[in-house]
């Protein structure tokens, strides 16, 4: 049996660095306010001159929020076959401002807590149609959580 | 500058008509909010309709031009509104802002919509620019995950339970049981709600809208227009558009700052707040309200996040009775969008033929007693909010 090739889930907004995954984005060197993915342009209406920086984002946070996806969701969402439900939360980053939607990395997903600390990963979704891996970014709840 | 009347409501019930055309669901709502203000179709001046991407409009979202052709192609200026569900009031506030201006004298306000099966999928599009295919894509997560993303937080900050979110539900369809125009008419008890599938957790089935088919329309007139028509007029106390702020800390796309605000949902809370403004009164002020309970959490949040009662009090003042049409605060006298599903741009004119029939005391059962100011809240995609406030 050969290796399933592997994709990125959408090219550009992940990367794997030398001090492990992170997410790419932009941040503003005026107002701090920071962007996932990148933008060209500072959203913050009070901002007076923006000044937009490539920024990477991670890998530490805490849950602010997490669901269990109960029902199989129809394409474009990359999921395992036979489907199996999955966590997915909002995450508020460690020492940056910025709340992420992402999938949650765990086997189960209906004991992941609001408020766990969380690691992010890349890691497979699933298949894609063509039987491709889909590699996409997400976060994985923390053995010492605290 | 005299007030702007509201003189006829018309809805087609909601359902499911999949053999039935849009333009005889939206034709149904029009000729009987016409019979109601007792005028013809020859007597609109104008009318302001809401865009619909899922039904009608000739793929353009022109569902106002569709009604014209239907009822009569008499040269009116057409107005089509788009702003994701919240279409219909959007449509409703530039109706009532011409004739308030003096514009037009009689506006038709309305939307019509037939929905495809299943949930919302937001967006249609395949454009790795476009943040609703982005998450989707990239994580997986449909409407109602969102919805209950907001709820578990709900919990986390508030205690709420999972009976508590059933208990709204259980009270809406209580009610929605006296509406003829709602679809689902049957009682359920707190067991069947808790009973039904997970559907996101914690939200279950029977907590989360599904979609329907219906139409609503409204004639709005100025104030010497609405004399001589009728002897007890509504009025428009006000009404109000808004749009999210940068600092809500509500994720619509993949990440937000995580925000300032403390109402989740801005759009709301701006366009409420301003619609109260207009209106000169307080949030406590309200007789009743019609806000968008696409699930039952907004039920509890809304009316904390806007100031009706204390934070965290949604839950306690639900189970003392206060929410019903009989309580101290009335949320969703209709039976709310549990009791209808979602006919997206029809909703929100919807809403408002419900605070209207209440304030003219025309509501049976579901009657909310001596109701003289009542509001209807819609918000839609691309934090779109709307609010509009009718008084005796
Ligand atoms: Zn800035």
């Amino acid at each position: 049996m050969t290796q399933a090739e592997t994709v990125l889930s959408v090219e550009g907004l992940f990367a794997q660095t030398a001090s492990g995954p992170r997410l790419l984005g932009s941040s503003c060197a005026r107002c701090k306010s920071a962007y996932f993915p990148r933008s060209e342009s500072c959203h913050n209406p009070d901002c007076s001159d923006p000044e937009m920086q490539d920024a990477q984002f991670g890998p530490y946070g805490r849950l602010w929020s997490v669901t269990t996806q109960g029902y199989q969701p129809p394409a474009p969402v990359i999921t395992q076959e036979p489907y199996s439900p999955y966590a997915v939360g909002f995450i508020d980053l460690d020492d940056q401002p910025l709340r992420v939607v992402s999938r949650l990395r765990t086997d189960s997903p209906d004991e992941v807590k609001v408020g766990c600390r969380v690691k992010l990963v890349l890691a497979p979704l699933g298949l894609d149609d063509e039987g491709r891996e889909v590699v996409s970014w997400q976060f994985e709840p923390m053995e010492n959580d605290e | 500058m005299g007030e702007v009347a509201v003189l006829g409501l018309g809805m087609h019930p909601w359902g499911k008509f999949p053999e039935k055309p849009l333009n005889d669901i939206c034709r149904v709502a029009v000729e009987a909010a016409l019979a109601d203000a007792n005028i013809r179709w020859r007597d609109i001046e104008a009318v302001a309709a809401a865009s619909s991407r899922f039904s009608g409009g000739k793929g353009w979202g022109l569902n106002g031009n569709d009604i014209v052709e239907d009822m009569g192609s008499t040269g009116l200026p057409v107005y089509n509104m788009s702003a994701g569900c919240a279409a219909g009031a959007n449509a409703f506030s530039v109706g009532y802002t011409m004739v308030k201006s003096g514009v037009h004298d009689v506006v038709l306000v309305v939307g019509g919509e037939k929905m495809p099966k299943g949930f919302i999928q937001t967006s249609g599009l395949e454009d790795p620019t476009d943040p609703e295919y982005l998450r989707q894509r990239c994580v997986g997560l449909p409407g109602p995950g969102f919805w209950a993303l907001l709820t578990k937080q709900r919990m986390a900050q508030h205690g709420t339970t999972e009976e508590d979110l059933a208990a709204v539900c259980v009270k809406a369809h209580e009610i929605g049981t006296h509406n003829e125009n709602a679809r689902f008419r049957q009682l359920f008890t707190l067991e069947d709600v808790l009973n039904s599938n997970m559907v996101n957790d914690p939200l279950r089935l029977y907590e989360i809208c599904p979609v329907s088919d219906g139409a609503a329309a409204i004639v709005i007139c100025s104030e010497e227009y609405a004399r001589r028509k009728t002897s007890h007029p509504i009025f428009v106390a006000s009404t109000a558009v808004a749009t999210a702020r940068f600092d809500d800390g509500l994720p619509r796309g993949l990440a937000c700052v995580p925000g300032t605000e403390g109402a989740h949902h801005s759009e709301a809370r701006i366009a409420v707040a301003k619609a109260l403004e207009g209106a000169g009164i307080g949030p406590k002020e309200l007789d009743l309200v019609e806000l968008q309970d696409n699930t039952v959490y907004y039920e509890l949040a809304f009316p904390e996040e806007w100031g009706m009662c204390e934070p965290g009090e949604s839950e306690s003042l639900l189970h003392a009775g206060e929410t019903r049409p009989n309580g101290r605060m009335p949320i969703n006298p209709s039976g709310g969008f549990l009791s209808f599903g979602e006919a997206t741009t029809a909703q929100g004119i919807f809403q408002i033929c419900e605070v209207g029939w209440q304030l003219r005391g025309e509501c049976g059962p579901r009657q909310v007693p001596g109701a003289q100011i009542g509001m209807a809240q819609s918000i839609g995609l691309g934090g779109n909010g709307t609010a509009v406030v009718l008084k005796r």
